[in-house]
């Protein structure tokens, strides 16, 4: 029944049900996976709409995926149902370059945006490292984060309007100069929980006149992390503050020879974007402070060649160290700036205490850390090790006044540590929203709030 | 009219139990800070007011980190004094920081003139803590600037006007004080104006602010003429506002602009008594209206609006905020009773052209009855369903918002 009525609604060529093709949707970035009942690549939204109404008619779950890239399983459909994959929604559909905006659909690739905007002389700000396959859709769902968020923001900050198909299959915009709740930025970081974007009208931003790209290194990672601190502290916001330890430098190099020494402890990539004049004053600025602190060398990339070549390493990093282990697990958690030397001793803890490899590398400049335990899937003890390790490393973000996810989302990972940051009341506010969206519980369910939600969430009368 | 009793609670607590007693009893309350903004929205039907400004303290700046933790009732100008001893800033541009309160500038939604470069407001919410209308006291986010765990309700709080839960803590990211802030004023001709406007969007040192104005004599400049005028604010390093100086007076030279004035001390003052001028009211004879619009139909809207106002014999005084594309419309005649004659009819015809216009100042009795909140958003029916779900029994701000939310 259901899938006779996709096809009816869709066409044979967007519905696929057959057990192989579903596998292909069983997972994200994350372990855990599920098979969906059926897997839509709608091309409109309006499509998208019916296939909302068949999924309830049907009873089944739906679950929204631009490409698969969220690491923590906000893509898997958990509780099988309906996937409604975007690829096929990928255009930029307007770009209005006198008022620097652009009217995007969700399944278009993050970077594809920022390359047909160039020629204009503008580039969309928020660059996950995923950028080359994540989409638009994806980043607003999970509010991506990405190097450059340090100055221009996470995408919360560029979304302008969206499309937003309902719970019930019906169609509503949103936009920020409405008078009103601001109800892009709720939605905006809300998982596919609260419906699913089909167009988003995005900011862009003048492409700068000119960008400096320096790495710095240090003889040990806590100096390095405190040179990050006194950067923040003394007032500098460079456009991005990267770390890597020695573990994903030496990848990195091994992988891509972008440029980064591979004999220190820790390297720091950093990029100050803006008018000619200020960037070397810039850069003098933050090599004082670095070598302050115990820069052992600093190195500024002469070419637009040399400073693409770091970024592509720094953006490569996590793929490369598959030459270190054949498995890799990302932990992302957020820490206050100052607490940066703090967490990362912590994460030195963990590895001695459950002898796993952690690379380090991750966005310095907003305390947010990315360590990368390595491990091999088919040695249980390894497994254990990196489970429990990643947890002490998300409890040590919360004891430091830090939070569970600061780009990745929340996903089905890590709903169960949502009460580790949230009273019951918080959680129990959070699902009010969710039942004005969605009160059936049908767009992704079993994700972000912890199982058994409902239960605090009765404790309000329904209107 | 009566006076209304008002409370005013010292903490989350007392807040807490103050609006559990409303809750029960059904008795809407209206949520005041510096009352600031009190041209704006309809006039709540209420049993009393509760204060927020004895909630106050900047209670948690961690400089190094570039966040502070404040709590709602702090005045903006006490917030913006303590983050300049370390030499930091919040671009919110809200009218009078000096009564205006952190809570009230957050739940109004405060839009200003540096946004486009820095981000309203809500992009500088990192963190809060609110009381429902059951009394509920509720977090959201958290102190780190990066913050994907749940739902972003400090965002949503942002600009729902007190009417979904009360500000008790918001925390925010702060940015360090640019080295230079320089303003410029220029009589503009209106012969000039286009060009001169074209030249300075292509500006390579974009500037942080520009205003063209046509009266408005309390945000003057010294700069004189029958035409507008124009102001402008570079900020950022020593160098990049050197260089934006000489870039800006080549563009208005080749723009036709004779001669701009050049502010260095009180650069920040000047845009400050712009701002304040949004929402002075001429006695109440006088309603200002802000339209929004995309940067590239500012100019037109402010034309239009002129125009509706001609049609009325109506005094109409003007500020475009081109980088954003606000503008800011205040119509006056004479006296209170003048404007009475035609302010209901004045208002039918600037809806009618530009729908989105609201009223943001206005103490003339009868505001009541205009247009305050202009059309009403698409997504309305959504935007009520919040409204029921966080205070089902009306009480926060009852009939204030925009389509009597």
């Amino acid at each position: 029944m259901l899938r006779e009525r996709l096809i009816e609604a869709l066409g044979s060529g967007a519905v696929m049900t057959e057990p192989e093709d579903l596998a292909v949707y069983a997972f994200d970035a994350y372990t855990a996976g599920g098979i969906p009942a059926a897997v839509v690549l709608p091309s409109s939204t309006r499509e998208v709409a019916a296939v909302v109404k068949i999924a309830n008619d049907c009873g089944q779950p739906i679950v929204a995926r631009g490409a698969g890239t969220g690491l923590c399983g906000g893509a898997v459909p958990v509780a099988g149902g309906v996937v409604i994959g975007t690829s096929r929604m990928n255009g930029v559909l307007e770009v209005d370059v006198r008022n620097r905006r652009a009217r995007v659909a969700p399944g278009l690739i993050n970077l594809d945006l920022s390359r047909a905007v160039r020629s204009d002389g503008l580039f969309y700000a928020p660059d996950p490292a995923s950028q080359k396959t994540s989409t638009i859709g994806g980043n607003i769902a999970t509010n991506a984060g990405g190097p450059h968020c340090l100055s221009y923001g996470t995408t919360v900050n560029h979304v302008l309007g969206l499309e937003v198909v309902d719970a019930g299959g019906e169609v509503f915009v949103t936009s920020v100069d409405d008078c009103g709740y601001d109800l892009s930025a709720v939605l905006t970081g809300s998982e596919g929980t609260l419906g699913i974007v089909t167009s988003a009208w995005v900011r862009l931003q003048r492409l700068p006149e000119a960008t400096g790209v320096w790495v710095a290194a240090f003889g040990d990672i806590e100096a390095a992390s405190e040179a990050v601190s006194a950067i923040i502290a003394a007032g500098i916001v460079p456009t991005a503050l990267e770390m890597m330890d020695r573990v994903i430098a030496g990848a990195v190099e091994a992988a891509f020879s972008a440029g980064y020494p591979t004999d220190a402890a820790a390297v720091l990539l950093i990029e100050q974007a803006g008018y000619a004049a200020d960037i070397a004053a810039c850069e003098n600025a933050i090599a004082a402070i670095a070598k302050e602190h115990g820069a052992v060398s600093w190195r500024s990339a002469r070419t637009q060649a040399e400073r693409d070549a770091l970024w592509a390493g720094r953006k490569g990093a996590a793929g490369s160290t598959g030459r270190i282990a054949p498995n890799y697990y990302t932990q992302d958690v957020c820490v206050p700036r100052s607490k940066l030397p703090a967490a990362l001793r912590t994460v030195e803890r963990v590895s001695r205490d459950y002898g796993v490899t952690i690379g380090n590398v991750f966005h310095a400049g907003d305390g947010n850390l990315h360590p990368l335990m390595m491990y091999d899937k088919r040695d249980l003890r390894q497994v254990t090790a990196v489970v429990e390790g990643g947890n002490a490393i998300l409890q040590a973000a919360i004891d430091l006044g830090g939070t569970i996810s600061g780009e990745h989302g929340i996903g089905f990972e890590k709903r169960g540590a949502m009460t580790r940051v949230y009273t019951t009341e918080d959680l129990a506010t959070m699902a009010r929203v969710r039942d004005v969206f969605d009160p059936r519980r049908s767009l992704n369910p079993e994700k972000i709030f912890p199982a058994g939600t409902r239960c605090a969430e009765t404790t309000a009368p329904q209107p | 009219m009566n006076a209304i009793e008002r409370a005013i609670p010292v903490d989350e607590l007392e807040l807490s139990n103050t609006l559990l007693a409303a809750n029960a009893t059904g008795c809407g309350v209206r949520i005041i800070g510096g009352d600031t903004l009190r041209g704006m929205g309809a006039r709540p039907h209420i049993g009393f007011e509760i204060d927020t400004t004895a909630i106050d303290g900047v209670v948690d700046f961690e400089p190094e980190d570039l966040t502070v933790g404040v709590l709602a009732g702090t005045r903006l100008e006490q917030l913006s004094k303590t983050l300049a001893q370390r030499g930091q800033m919040l671009p919110f541009d809200a009218p009078l920081p000096g009564e205006a309160t952190v809570g009230g500038t957050l739940a109004a939604g405060w839009r200003g003139p540096r946004r486009h470069l820095y981000g309203p407001p809500r992009d500088w919410a990192i963190g809060s803590t609110v009381v429902l209308a059951d009394g509920t006291v509720a977090r959201a986010g958290g102190m780190v600037v990066k913050n994907v765990a749940g739902y972003d309700l400090s965002r949503l709080y942002v600009g729902s006007f007190g009417t979904l839960s009360v500000l008790v803590r918001a925390n925010l990211k702060t940015l360090p004080i640019p080295q230079r802030t320089r303003a410029f004023h220029a009589a503009l001709p209106d012969g000039a104006r286009e060009r001169a406007l074209a030249q300075v969007r292509e500006l390579s040192v974009a500037p942080s602010a520009v205003f063209w104005i046509d009266g408005f004599t309390s945000a003057d400049d010294g700069v004189a003429g029958d035409d507008g005028r124009l102001m402008l604010l570079l900020e950022g390093t020593v160098d990049s506002v050197d260089r934006g100086t000489l870039d800006l007076r080549s563009a208005l030279g080749r723009g036709g602009v004779p001669a701009a004035r050049v502010v260095d001390d009180g650069a920040s003052t000047a845009l400050q008594n712009i701002v304040d001028a949004y929402v002075s009211a001429l006695g109440q004879r006088s309603i200002t209206y802000r339209i929004g619009s995309l940067p590239s139909d500012a100019m037109s809207a402010a034309e239009t609006a002129a125009e509706v106002a001609r049609r009325f014999a109506l005094r109409c005084e003007r500020i475009v905020d081109i980088a954003n594309g606000d503008t800011i419309v205040r119509v006056s005649e004479l006296d209170a009773q003048r404007l009475a004659a035609s302010m209901h009819a004045f208002d039918a015809a600037l809806h009618e052209r530009i729908p989105q216009a609201v009223v943001i100042a206005c103490e003339h009795p009868e505001r009541e009855s205009l247009q305050v909140w202009g059309r009403e958003p698409v997504a309305i029916d959504q935007m009520r369903a919040l409204k029921r779900r966080f205070d089902p029994n009306n009480i926060l701000n009852p009939g204030r918002f925009v389509g009597g939310i």
